[in-house]
């Protein structure tokens, strides 16, 4: 069925990100990727704070590093992460997208393009638009579609501007979209 | 953005292996992809024919293109722990054992990590010791470094970086700005070496002790990292290093076992 999933957030969604991550099945049988904007000089510590309660091990992927089911990959600080062609992620060090490296966009649209109707991307809070382009492109390659209600963010920046260009197939709140991830295998 | 497909990439590939024998298709492809798109959008082409038929009657055009198809770095000093560990460590280790040595600073694009190293060489008094090579894909990129110029975006957060690694002095120390841009001072890099360079970094120099080349191999495939890496493996010196990337890892390319890593959070390398 589903063969990855993927998520963006910013400001607002670390909680939602550790409440999905611990509710997810500990025998996942596909990829998570994790686009998340944080502190670009800060290497460690974001890693170590998200697997505290997470079902699965996350991994902050290093350059051309092989996709294995039931892994969440994290994007670096100070790098954006592909989903390449050949299972693989690529990093790179362009430009900002949206003032962000990693970029939200940047991730899904690369997802999109591997994963088509086969992937799930899903939007949290988030304090800029990076993530609403993203998402656009999951749609228009069939995947399926979840942002987290507006109503619900800390800050809605992010999911208004998805919901702006896109109808999504749904909009949860976290507790729903966490209890939607828990039943994939 | 137009968003180009797969087969325009291969297509523009192959123009530019037969008109101009740069071979980019070892390149990976959503890098690559994405630079073409952008260079598509700021020349204005609007569509991938354009660029093909711009490459195809104009030379100029490619060596423009040259320059732009590679991702300059993102700032001085990126990772500053590392440039502390270099400044307090290996440089002066380096230079105990050899009081003159050579530094390669392959597949060059803007300057940031030349001008980075040559300050903190100046702030140990060490410039006047090391041979340094910079080898660029591009002659652009060549009259960009000795220009000087320092990109608006890149100044504060370099600045930052610099503070970061307590700097013997102030940043601002290092570049001077000409009606609003800001230009590195060059006499930081008068020794410097500059040549051109072939993709897979083919005939390298000898008797290297450090190369730095981070963030390079990740807009390759494994194929062209391989055939890189093997070309940086005999310009170094036995006991040489490399550093690459903090995110680029050699064992997931590179079986032999020709460097061990010395220094894992800061992916520094060592020829054996």
């Amino acid at each position: 069925m589903y063969k990855a999933i993927v998520i963006g957030g910013s400001a607002g969604s670390f909680q939602v990100v550790t409440r999905i991550l611990s509710m997810l099945s500990p025998n996942l049988s596909l990829p998570v990727f994790l686009s998340l904007h944080r502190l670009k000089h800060v290497r460690s510590g974001f890693l170590e704070a998200l697997m505290m309660k997470s079902k699965i091990q996350i991994i902050e992927p290093t350059d051309k590093e092989q996709i294995k089911p039931g892994k969440a990959y994290l994007a670096p600080a100070n790098y954006h992460m592909y989903i390449e062609l050949g299972n693989r992620i690529a990093l790179s060090t362009e430009e900002p997208v949206h003032h962000s490296r990693p970029s939200i966009d940047l991730s899904f649209q690369t997802a999109a393009n591997v994963y088509r109707d086969k992937l799930i991307g899903i939007i949290l809070s988030g304090a800029n638009q990076d993530g609403a382009l993203g998402i656009k492109k999951v749609k228009e390659n069939g995947g399926l579609t979840i942002v987290q209600d507006p109503k619900e963010c800390q800050v809605s920046t992010m999911t208004e501007a998805s919901l702006n260009l896109i109808k999504a197939d749904y909009v949860f709140s976290s507790d729903r979209i966490a209890d939607f991830l828990s039943k994939i295998k | 953005m137009t968003e180009i497909g797969i087969v325009d990439t291969r297509n523009i590939i192959k123009l530019i292996q037969e008109k101009y024998a740069y071979d980019f298709s070892d390149f990976a492809l959503t890098s690559l992809k994405r630079r073409l798109e952008s260079i598509i959008q700021q020349r204005n082409l609007k569509h991938p024919e354009l660029l093909l038929s711009r490459l195809n009657d104009n030379p100029q055009f490619f060596e423009q293109m040259l320059e732009d198809i590679q991702v300059p770095s993102t700032e001085m000093f990126r990772d500053p722990s590392l440039w502390r560990l270099l400044r307090d460590e290996l440089l002066p280790r380096i230079n105990r054992e050899f009081p003159r040595f050579k530094i390669w600073l392959p597949g060059s694009v803007s300057g940031d990590e030349l001008y980075s190293l040559c300050i903190i060489l100046k702030e140990i008094d060490l410039l006047d010791s090391v041979n340094i090579l910079v080898t660029c894909m591009s002659s652009r990129s060549i009259e960009t470094i000795k220009s000087g110029l320092l990109r608006s975006s890149k100044v504060e957060v370099s600045l930052e970086n610099y503070n970061r690694l307590n700097g013997k002095a102030k940043f601002s120390d290092y570049y001077s700005t000409v009606n609003g841009t800001a230009y590195r001072d060059t006499n930081l890099i008068k020794n410097v070496n500059f040549e051109l360079e072939r993709i897979d970094l083919e005939n390298p120099p000898c008797g290297v002790r450090l190369v730095l080349y981070r963030n390079k191999m990740i807009y390759f495939n494994p194929t062209l990292q391989l055939k890189v890496l093997k070309n940086i493996n005999s310009s170094l010196s036995a006991g040489g290093h490399l550093v690459v990337g903090i995110k680029e890892l050699l064992a997931n390319l590179y079986n032999a076992n020709d460097f061990i890593l010395v220094n894992p959070s800061e992916s520094i390398y060592k020829k054996k």
